[in-house]
């Protein structure tokens, strides 16, 4: 008796790790998808990288859950948050239904493909063949950071170097997307008549200076902007530079 | 020079193949792989070049002097065609395809020829933007670095030995034209072109990974080598999971070359980024998306021939006709060169799909040919729709041939060129992807791609003919807008109103007097019916309104890239270097 | 495994605390009917239709995002100081040329400014301003009262005053209440 209690204990501590990291990460994702409030989708989005975390555990790859709830939970939830902070999208008035009537019988028709694609897959049978060293754990002395070490700094050499590129090519991006220009410099001046049939007037765009810089209304206003000719833009400009000083402080 | 040896202190263990080291080094001398520097040549300049310039940008005053950044990125296109050159001319003795740094990289002759491309796609793209972004007003060297980095993620992607190293160079390549998509901030349209590319790119990467991952699963090693070797020595009774991984990886790349499910973000993407930028895209994207296709199917999963095929025959035959039919009926130029890049990739993939070392060499010939017809043709539109891209549609290129005789003539050969007319390198390109599934017996898919060609025809013979068509109307639109002078000729003094001063963008629906006007002057015309035939009416209305009669202004860079891509249209089209240099790239497929 | 169990027992703390913390508010405290009218900011008794969201520099996203990246370059940071005994000079060198073309993207960052904090840049410095009048400009700066005279802008007319109450001689006579002659614009 107490032999195939101890056994059932053996088993069930095995997978226990593993069914409560599924678990986890299943509802997480299930919270982010389905949750109203984006704030509360994002702290279901922390629920599922502590449940990955609890799978790398299992696997024994402890640095990588360690990194993981570092870099995932600890940076990027929260740059998620400063983005729904930013926009705003978090407020009550915000957060309307999907206009998309057919949204849902199609995300369950798709779903249902999806689901009779990986049983023709697997052939309703044994479809996880394949190569035995994979489905192991770790082989050989030292720590799995240590081996880690190792295989980054010799055999991944270049897509370690690369990753450097792909860093600065993310910094270069943000920061060129994120400068504050306000208003495109003025049309050179025109020698045709019809440059004067425009008055000039004052652009629209002050609001576009302390907004992101990928929204909607930039364009028309730019297009406003640019009928003004040369000499009386200088006086909008000097006037948006006010407005933008003060707001962005 | 054979790479994989590593050179370790005692007490460590090296799988030859995947690169595992196992054990823990303890002896006190260090561990580290041998470097071919040569091969690592491309990266150095590319990624040196970026870094140059992004430092030079953080110590030198703004707006140092005009044109540094872009003379600084196209000395370092140029250093990369040398070296793709260079590197050429050194593997031409050894017929081995050595694998490098620690099996992640190839130092073969495919990767000296997608170096080459991709170097001149740098340089043409680099000279094109210049004068585009000071018409636009946007400073800065980001652009530039950005350019720079997408050519060295696509030159990581062609040079790949592995699915990891591959999904570096996607990422690259991805985000830098993600950024170089949204740059245009005063134009709404290129940031929401930049944000459906980005969070569509980021889910076809996702996919990728997935499938590379799943792949790594069935076969133990993500290495292309590694790959082969496991699959050549085990066959594998229930490959799910292999099949699984390969589909998504189709996907994920599928999705970068814009084939027919996945290229729902191609339309949008063109219209909206900058034009230069576009055409950069359409080249470099394309290839590099090919370059991983080609090496992943044909080198890494051979053994799976018979299912992969069908699955590119699929992708191909959509991608040809929905590519041809769906750019009958756009009026936006760069709508329609969008569709016209998805029916080219759908001819890459007819390549493909023959999975013979013919298939190979149309493929690369296909894709270095496209790249000078895609690249002159967007510096062409860009130069023509004025500042802040107002005019966008065919009514930019109408008269084309009495405002600008030269730029008229390039546009004509570079629209015959991807039309596939003969004597021109387009038609050399169709030639040898149709051969090559012929040599397969596919003779359905050889039917879909000339018939294909035929459709598209239309469409590029439609921008032809536009250029010669007089902008003189019959007689002066009644009514309508104030702003519609007499005759819109190129003589006319009074300002058009909108169109030359960056009025509204072309999708508005802009004033309706002009379209009723339009259409009540020019109903009677054969040419113009014939011309704007398959268009909507309000489409047809836009066609068909005058031009802007300010002179076009060609900056001098830009005017040099149109006459080379014009050149080497036509001198590739006539002439069998650039297919020799493809059929050398094939050599080890054909045994 | 069992070097998991504190951080287990910290997880079960934790939630034991929030969950209770929660209860106990609930519990404890008061019973309020909670009117939309009570709660809402009272303005004028005019009820917002729709909150206006709030004024947000873009900056915090940036710096957010530039941590993010450099939090990743110190990720690599841990392997490479486990097995850096066993790299020497290869992994040095490796991790060097990494960590420099990293430090080039942060250069270009100082420079560009994304990481600036304080009062918005002064576009225009002051002492570029016009102190006459001419035809783009028809405002003439003058210093606040009690401004150091050191601190004045340059004024250029006959007579330029060391300080007063009032500022310069060049202080327009509208402001200081004089009624001037009325060529001079304010």
């Amino acid at each position: 008796m107490s032999f195939l209690a101890a056994t059932g204990l053996a088993i069930g501590s095995a997978w226990a790790l593993y069914g409560v990291g599924t678990a986890l990460v299943l509802a997480g994702a299930l919270g982010v998808v389905l949750l109203r409030n984006p704030v509360h989708c994002a702290l279901s989005l922390v629920t599922t990288i502590f449940g990955i975390a609890l799978l790398f555990v299992d696997q024994h790859a402890y640095f990588l859950a360690a990194v993981q709830i570092i870099v995932y939970a600890g940076a990027i939830v929260i740059l998620f948050l400063f983005v729904i902070m930013l926009l705003g999208v978090d407020r009550k008035e915000a957060r309307a239904p999907e206009n998309v009537r057919l949204l849902v019988p199609m995300a369950l028709v798709v779903g249902a493909v999806a689901v009779a694609e990986l049983l023709a897959l697997a052939r309703l049978q044994y479809w996880a063949a394949g190569a035995k060293s994979t489905t192991q754990s770790l082989s050989g002395p030292g720590s799995d950071i240590q081996k880690l070490g190792q295989t980054i700094f010799t055999s991944y050499l270049l897509p370690f170097e690369m990753t450097a590129a792909l860093l600065v090519i993310a910094i270069v991006a943000a920061v060129a997307l994120v400068r504050r220009r306000s208003q495109p410099p003025p049309a050179p001046p025109r020698k045709s008549a019809g440059a004067l049939r425009h008055p000039a007037r004052a652009p629209e765009a002050p609001g576009a200076a302390v907004r992101p810089a990928a929204t909607a209304g930039a364009g028309r206003s730019a297009a406003a902007a640019t009928r003004s000719p040369a000499a009386a833009a200088s006086t909008p400009k000097t006037s948006n530079e006010t407005r933008e000083g003060r707001a962005v402080s | 020079m054979s790479g994989g040896t590593y050179l370790v202190a005692a007490g460590c263990t090296i799988n030859d193949i995947t690169g595992k080291i196992s054990g823990l080094c303890t002896a006190k001398g260090s561990i580290h792989i041998s470097i071919n520097y040569p091969a690592l040549v491309p990266f150095f300049v590319l990624g040196g070049g970026a870094l140059v310039v992004l430092l030079l940008s953080a110590v030198l005053p703004k707006r140092p002097y005009r044109g540094l950044w872009a003379g600084l990125t196209v000395a370092a296109g140029v250093g990369t065609v040398v070296d793709g050159l260079v590197q050429w001319q050194q593997l031409n003795g050894s017929s081995v395809t050595p694998v490098t740094l620690g099996d992640q990289l190839f130092y073969d002759h495919m990767g000296a020829f997608f170096a080459v491309l991709f170097g001149v796609a740098t340089v043409a793209g680099a000279a094109i933007s210049d004068g585009y972004l000071e018409r636009e007003g946007l400073d800065g060297p980001e652009p530039y670095v950005l350019m720079l980095s997408c050519s060295l993620g696509a030159v990581l992607m062609a040079d790949a030995a592995g699915f990891v190293t591959l999904f570096l160079g996607l990422e690259i390549l991805s985000i830098s034209l993600y950024a170089m998509s949204a740059y245009h901030r005063w134009r709404a349209a290129s940031g929401e072109a930049g944000l459906k590319y980005l969070i569509l790119g980021s889910l076809a990467s996702a996919i990728f990974i997935y499938g590379a991952a799943l792949i790594y699963g069935a076969t133990g090693s993500l290495q292309y080598l590694g790959v082969v070797s496991f699959l050549a020595d085990n066959a594998l009774f229930q490959n799910g999971v292999l099949l699984g991984g390969m589909v998504l990886v189709i996907v994920g790349l599928g999705f970068k070359v814009a084939a027919v499910p996945f290229h729902f973000w191609s339309p949008d993407v063109y219209q909206g980024a900058p034009t230069p930028f576009v055409g950069y895209m359409a080249a470099v994207a394309k290839a590099a998306g090919f370059a991983g296709l080609l090496r992943v199917l044909m080198l890494a999963l051979p053994t799976l021939e018979s299912t992969w095929r069908p699955i590119i025959w699929v992708l191909a035959t959509l991608s040809v006709v929905f590519g041809s039919i769906l750019a009958l009926v756009q009026v936006d130029l760069k709508r329609m060169l969008a569709y016209s890049s998805i029916s080219q990739a759908g001819y890459v993939l007819i390549g493909l799909q023959a999975g013979t070392a013919q298939g190979v060499r149309a493929v690369a010939f296909y894709l270095f040919t496209y790249t000078f017809m895609v690249i002159g043709t967007f510096a062409i539109v860009g130069v023509l729709q004025g500042r802040g891209e107002a005019r966008n549609d065919l009514s930019a290129v109408r008269g084309l041939a009495s405002r600008s005789p030269w730029l008229a003539g390039a546009m004509l050969v570079l629209m015959l060129g991807q039309a596939g007319i003969p004597l021109t390198s387009g038609f050399l390109g169709k030639w040898v992807v149709i051969e090559a599934v012929l040599g397969q017996g596919q003779y359905e898919l050889a039917l879909i791609g000339m018939l294909g060609a035929a459709v598209a025809a239309f469409f590029y013979l439609r921008v032809a003919l536009i250029m010669f068509l007089a902008p003189e109307s019959p007689g002066a639109p009644a009514g309508g807008a104030v702003t519609l002078s007499a005759t819109g000729g190129p003589g006319a003094a009074t300002a058009g109103g909108g169109p030359s001063d960056g009025g509204p963008e072309s999708s508005e629906p802009g004033d309706s007097g002009w379209a009723a006007g339009a259409g009540r002057a020019y109903s009677g015309s054969d040419l113009q019916a014939i011309v704007t035939a398959g268009l909507s009416a309000r489409d047809r209305a836009l066609a068909l309104r005058p031009p802007p009669h300010t002179r076009v202004r060609v900056p001098a860079a830009t005017a040099a890239v149109i006459a080379v891509c014009v050149v080497f249209t036509v001198f590739a089209g006539v002439s069998t270097p650039v297919l020799s240099w493809a059929h050398a790239i094939a050599l080890p497929w054909s045994a | 495994m069992d070097q998991f169990l504190p951080i287990l027992l910290m997880v079960v703390l934790a939630s034991a605390f929030a969950i209770g913390s929660f209860i106990a508010s609930k519990m404890l405290g008061p019973r309020s009917h909670l009117h939309a009218a009570k709660v809402g900011p009272y303005e004028s008794g005019i009820a917002p239709r729709r909150e206006l969201a709030a004024r947000f520099p873009v900056r915090f996203y940036l710096v957010a995002m530039i941590f993010v990246i450099f939090d990743i370059e110190v990720v690599f940071l841990y392997p490479f100081a486990v097995m850096f005994r066993q790299l020497s000079t290869f992994g040095l060198v490796e991790m060097a040329s990494f960590a420099a073309v990293v430090f080039i993207a942060f250069a270009y960052l100082v420079s560009e400014g994304a990481l600036d904090w304080g009062p918005g840049k002064r576009l225009g410095s002051r002492a570029g301003a016009p102190v006459t009048r001419s035809l783009n400009a028809t405002v003439r700066r003058v210093a606040r009262p009690g401004t150091p005279p050191s601190a004045r802008p340059p004024v250029l007319v006959e007579g330029a005053s060391t300080g007063s109450g009032a500022g310069a001689r060049g202080l327009d006579p509208v402001r200081a209440g004089a009624s001037g002659p009325h060529g001079e614009e304010g």
